[in-house]
């Protein structure tokens, strides 16, 4: 209640001095998504988006945990340990606690939960980093200061950005992505396979499966005309980065397309460097895409 | 239409509506998870045909396919089913029935290796993971490795293994909330 009266106050006051959020990094954040964690950081911190990581965050289980209630319990915990909106740049740990949030509005599910944490739950608000940078750009689009001049870009939402549904946009056909697209001035492509699953989940067990996904959703994008994709899921963008030299050596085809985090474009838009953003450390490198974009600026 | 479970396996029917919902007792075959499935042409039996042996009680065949285990929790068939079921939580429901009686296969115990390192440290360790899953499946070393080449040069592995701070509360989590 306070929050929401808070906000209604900073609203009206036009929010000048930024927003204040928990972030919940999640645990790639420490290993195959630093570039994730590090471009979230520093765009948060141009935008003026105050971050306070979450104390002692747990994981989320991601889509590993059979168990619907421990499920719903890690979550919980997560969320329990702030009053703040939580943030969080990982399309997967914001499915999960979005989901357990709903669930936590069951009576007998909350009270069984709060049962088993130590800090009880008591209500959340989980925002996802796309929507938090969307509503602070709206609200100041001098921020851009390195239009992407019409840099074609894939919009791939994968699919737990927008399921449950009930989240930032439709499950069926999500548009906000193409919005933020257009807002930094590049042109989203029309893209069939945009909350297509990855085949992530199953990399390990269902290698060949999940490579085959991958390589429709790589091939179709280049097809398209893409410069880059663009993705907001550690796992999407491990399948289709980290992976695609293996994919192009098992396919005897070369794809080449750099797969960017939201929050590495918007990045660049922002004038920000590849150190700050991690540009260096993704796997087919975005140098060239940054470069034409710098060029094309000047 | 499905068939209703004998008195035998009416237990298992019943363990799956307690982990899935009330739901599942309502499906009309209409095969509308099946189409929207990403990995369904991969599967022994269809969602759809996981469902319709489960309300017919099926057990041990249920329990035998490799179709949960292929389930990439990507909830297409959630958001689309018209009866509102969540066969996403029926796959999990499965999964964790062949856990607990101990009749994950081998190759397919990813998922096993890191819910126990969440359990046991509160977060999830990605070498650690990958490893201990290629020492149990040699054929997924060559995987490994590649992963391990695009990471390591980019300090993306962390040989460290993360761990939260009060490790016991996610015990508790596990202890209290895995019970029946």
């Amino acid at each position: 209640m306070m929050d929401r009266i808070a906000e209604q106050v900073a609203k009206e006051q036009g929010q000048t001095q930024g927003m204040r959020l928990a972030y919940y990094p999640g645990c790639v954040s420490k290993s195959t998504g630093k570039e994730m964690d590090l471009s979230t950081r520093a765009v948060c911190s141009a935008l003026d988006i105050a971050l306070e990581e979450l104390d002692d965050w747990n994981c989320c289980g991601a889509t590993h945990v059979a168990n619907d209630l421990i499920s719903v319990g890690l979550a919980a915990r997560n969320m329990a340990q702030t009053d703040l909106p939580i943030m969080t740049p990982c399309a997967i740990c914001y499915s999960n606690l979005r989901s357990a949030a709903r669930r936590m509005e069951e009576p007998m599910v909350r009270a069984r939960v709060n049962a088993a944490l130590t800090k009880k739950y008591s209500g959340a608000r989980v925002r996802h980093a796309l929507d938090v940078i969307i509503e602070a750009l709206s609200k100041d689009p001098d921020r851009i200061a390195i239009p992407l001049n019409g840099l074609k870009v894939a919009p791939y939402y994968g699919c737990l950005m927008t399921r449950p549904r009930g989240g930032i946009d439709s499950p069926e056909y999500p548009t906000i992505l193409e919005k933020l697209i257009r807002t930094l001035k590049a042109e989203p492509i029309d893209f069939r396979f945009k909350t297509f699953c990855c085949g992530g989940p199953i990399f390990a067990t269902g290698q060949r499966a999940a490579e085959d996904v991958a390589y429709q959703i790589l091939s179709e994008a280049k097809k398209a005309g893409a410069e880059a994709i663009v993705t907001m899921c550690p796992l999407c963008h491990l399948m289709l980065d980290a992976k695609q030299k293996s994919i192009e050596l098992r396919r005897g085809e070369t794809i080449g397309v750099p797969v960017l985090y939201v929050t590495q474009l918007v990045g660049i838009a922002l004038g920000l460097g590849p150190d700050e953003l991690g540009l260096n450390i993704n796997s087919v490198s975005p140098m060239p895409v940054v470069d034409k974009v710098y060029q094309s600026f000047a | 239409m499905a068939e209703i479970a004998t008195e035998k396996d009416a237990g298992f029917l019943k363990e799956i509506v307690r982990q899935a919902g009330p739901e599942v007792r309502t499906c009309i075959q209409c095969g509308t998870c099946s189409a929207s499935c990403p990995t369904a042409r991969l599967m022994d039996k269809k969602p759809r045909q996981i469902i319709k042996m489960i309300l017919e009680g099926r057990k041990d065949e249920v329990l035998s396919a490799k179709s949960p285990w292929l389930c990439t929790s990507c909830q297409a068939c959630v958001v689309r089913c018209p009866r509102g079921i969540n066969p996403r939580a029926v796959m999990s429901a499965v999964k964790e029935i062949c856990e607990r009686e101990g009749r994950v296969p081998k190759d397919l115990s990813y998922d096993e290796i890191f819910q126990r390192q969440v359990r046991e440290s509160g977060r999830a360790s990605e070498a650690q993971i990958s490893g201990e899953y290629a020492l149990a499946n040699p054929k997924s070393t060559v995987q490994a490795m590649e992963l391990g080449l695009e990471m390591v040069p980019r300090r993306k592995i962390s040989l460290e293994k993360e761990k939260v701070k009060r490790p016991e509360e996610i015990k508790k989590i596990f202890e209290e909330l895995g019970k029946a």
